[in-house]
């Protein structure tokens, strides 16, 4: 059975938007799930209306076998949720926030106690366990967020945009217990903005635009989608019109599997035979423009993100066309 | 994977004592707050006695005969007003939540809607009995200083009648705390749902028999005050401070003394009660995410 099924889930808002178009998810028990998409993509609303805060429009979604609409109840009981917000109530200390958390999931009193001296070693807030929350930096807010959601062990968790505006080392500690979870068992469904984070930590992807999905499949699948390596080129006087020119130079190469964008520096140019490809355009580029530097690099997510959204908009409206399904390259 | 609990009434109990204890453990934690809303009353309840205690006697007479007190007179008044401030902070706690995004995680957990409601709403009825008996304790200070240590009968049906305010005041706070948490889900927004609490407490009070009796004030009021809560929490309280029947704006002389302001005020009351609780808890229920975004 899938710890989660949508199947063409819409979601109208009383405003009339349009948040979410026609999603269907598949997620087996134990998958790390990244749910990826840009601001305002429909990411909230999607994980809301599968945690049942929201109510779906049309389409049927199921949460470890139950029904969303029909038994929100058993749902809720069956999941973790940390809200992009931090949810925590800063007059309690971490503690009491943790047993709020226990008691509100019906946690036995026999196991409460330990479980939660567990989840403040997990989040390593022991020390804090008794000072009130309101006196936390934002990252232990977050940390002690974490902890609230995982008071019933929930087999599967629901983390949305959990570390955005966190400081690195910060978002790393959430990426090591996010990963002791996932070993664990739990299921995860991860939205975010940063693709970084998509690749470090998630099996599968899905690339939400719009309200609709437009890819998906592995990091490594999405990232040879891109085609190819990436070269990064460093103009000396980088204006928007020096940039565009140089793009135009580099379009008119006779290369066929090529793609060049923008970036704040000069341009990036993405190909499949990148390292022996690049000499020639340097020396190309050399010939009308002062080159500051270049280096050739994997792609990231940023740029299957770029080129995903560069397709769409060949297409003009986002359909099924233009959905990149890769699970055939994995 | 866990199984969803029994929807058994053992679980709702246990839902509602989880937010009561949440709920007081804030309340305790921040005693500024309890004081602090109680300062209103108490200006009101000092300065109105001083002010207008020594011209109050000849109304106070022709309308209750005797020899009333202006502070026992009052004292029903201020009680009310304790228990309009406090509903009125309820919803102020729900903007708190939904601003920290404990609504929501409350919302998400399978805990009961309406036992959620209710537990906070008892934390608040608890604040309610503390600060009643705190207005009825110096009410009987100034009534002491008053009559310089001659107080003779302070509430005149005695202990159980000093029961009987504590019910009525809560009776009177449920219908305000169910607006006050509407509005706050309304609103969505701490200023408004204290400015909307603020704005009409003055006016309810005022147009009401809380400080005078009806019949020496203008027409208009006697005609507003009958659809006024606030006429029915004060008579009833009254009532009871002074043992006599005083509830003007309706004549029903069926149960005899007391009763006849007691049950049609009390009936009043419980009316709006069970209609504005029921909404607020129907509202809560149906509450979603798109209902705080």
């Amino acid at each position: 059975m899938a710890a989660i099924s949508a199947t063409d889930v819409e979601l109208v808002y009383a405003d009339g938007t349009r948040a979410v178009r026609g999603v269907s998810l598949e997620i087996p028990e134990g998958e790390f799930f990244g749910f990826l998409g840009a601001n305002g993509a429909g990411k909230t609303t999607m994980i809301k209306t599968l945690v049942t805060l929201l109510r779906p429009t049309s389409g049927t979604i199921t949460v470890n076998g139950y029904d969303v609409t029909d038994q929100p109840r058993a749902v809720r009981s069956s999941i973790g949720y940390m809200a992009q917000e931090t949810s925590i109530d800063e007059e309690l200390t971490a503690r009491e926030n943790i047993r709020f958390a226990c008691d509100a999931y019906g946690v036995r009193s026999a196991d409460r106690s330990e479980r939660i001296d567990t989840l403040l070693d997990l989040v390593d807030l022991q020390e804090e366990a008794d000072a009130l929350a309101k006196s936390f930096s934002g990252g232990m807010k977050k940390r002690l967020d974490v902890a609230t959601a995982l008071v019933h062990q929930p087999p599967v968790v629901f983390l949305d945009e959990p570390t955005t505006g966190l400081d690195p080392e910060a978002r790393n500690r959430l990426w090591d217990y996010f990963r002791t979870i996932n070993d664990d068992g739990t299921t995860v469904f991860l939205t975010t903005q940063y693709l970084e984070e998509a690749d470090q930590l998630c099996d599968r992807i899905s690339v939400i635009r719009d309200g609709t999905i437009v890819a998906d499949g592995s990091p490594a699948a999405l990232k040879s989608a891109v085609g190819g390596d990436v070269i990064d080129i460093t103009l000396a006087e980088p204006t928007p019109e020096t940039i565009q020119r140089a793009r135009a130079t580099i379009d008119a190469i006779e290369e066929t599997d090529l793609s060049v964008e923008p970036t704040e520096s000069g341009i990036a140019v993405t190909a499949s035979n990148a390292h022996a490809l690049g000499p020639e355009l340097i020396t190309t580029l050399a010939e009308s423009f002062e080159i500051a530097g270049f280096q050739t690099r994997s792609p990231t997510l940023d740029d299957v993100f770029l080129a995903l959204t560069d397709e769409s908009n060949d297409h003009g409206d986002t359909n099924s066309d233009a959905r990149l399904d890769l699970e055939a390259d994995q | 994977m866990s199984t969803p609990p029994a929807g058994t009434r053992n679980r709702f109990v246990v839902d509602c004592w989880i937010n009561l204890e949440r709920w007081l453990r804030k309340t305790v934690r921040n005693p500024f707050v309890v004081v602090s809303s109680l300062l209103n009353p108490i200006i009101f309840l000092w300065l109105f006695t001083a002010v207008f205690g020594s011209v109050t006697g000849d109304a106070l007479t022709s309308t209750l005969g005797g020899n009333v007190n202006y502070i026992t007179y009052l004292v029903p008044a201020i009680v009310i007003q304790t228990a309009l401030i406090a509903a009125s902070s309820s919803g102020i706690g729900l903007v708190d939540d939904i601003e920290s995004g404990m609504f929501e995680k409350v919302l998400v957990s399978p805990m009961r809607r309406s036992a959620v409601f209710l537990g906070k709403a008892l934390s608040e009825v608890l604040r309610i009995v503390v600060q009643v008996t705190i207005v009825l304790g110096l009410g009987y200070v100034l009534l002491w200083a008053d009559t310089g240590g001659a107080v003779g009968t302070y509430v005149a049906t005695g202990w159980l009648g000093v029961v009987g305010i504590f019910f009525i005041s809560i009776c009177f706070a449920v219908w305000f705390t169910a607006l006050s948490n509407l509005m706050a889900l309304w609103t969505r927004d701490q200023e408004s749902t204290i400015i909307g609490a603020n704005l009409v407490q003055l006016p309810l009070l005022f147009v009401s028999s809380a400080f005078l009796p009806l019949a020496v004030l203008p027409g208009w009021i006697q005609t507003v005050a009958r659809f006024n809560p606030v006429t029915y929490g004060v008579d009833a309280v009254r009532a009871l401070m002074l043992g006599q029947d005083l509830l003007t704006v309706l004549s029903i002389n069926w149960f005899g003394g007391v009763w006849n302001t007691l049950v049609p005020a009390l009936g009043v009351l419980i009316g709006l009660d069970l209609v504005l609780g029921g909404i607020a808890v129907w509202s809560l229920n149906r509450a979603t995410s798109a209902d705080v975004e």
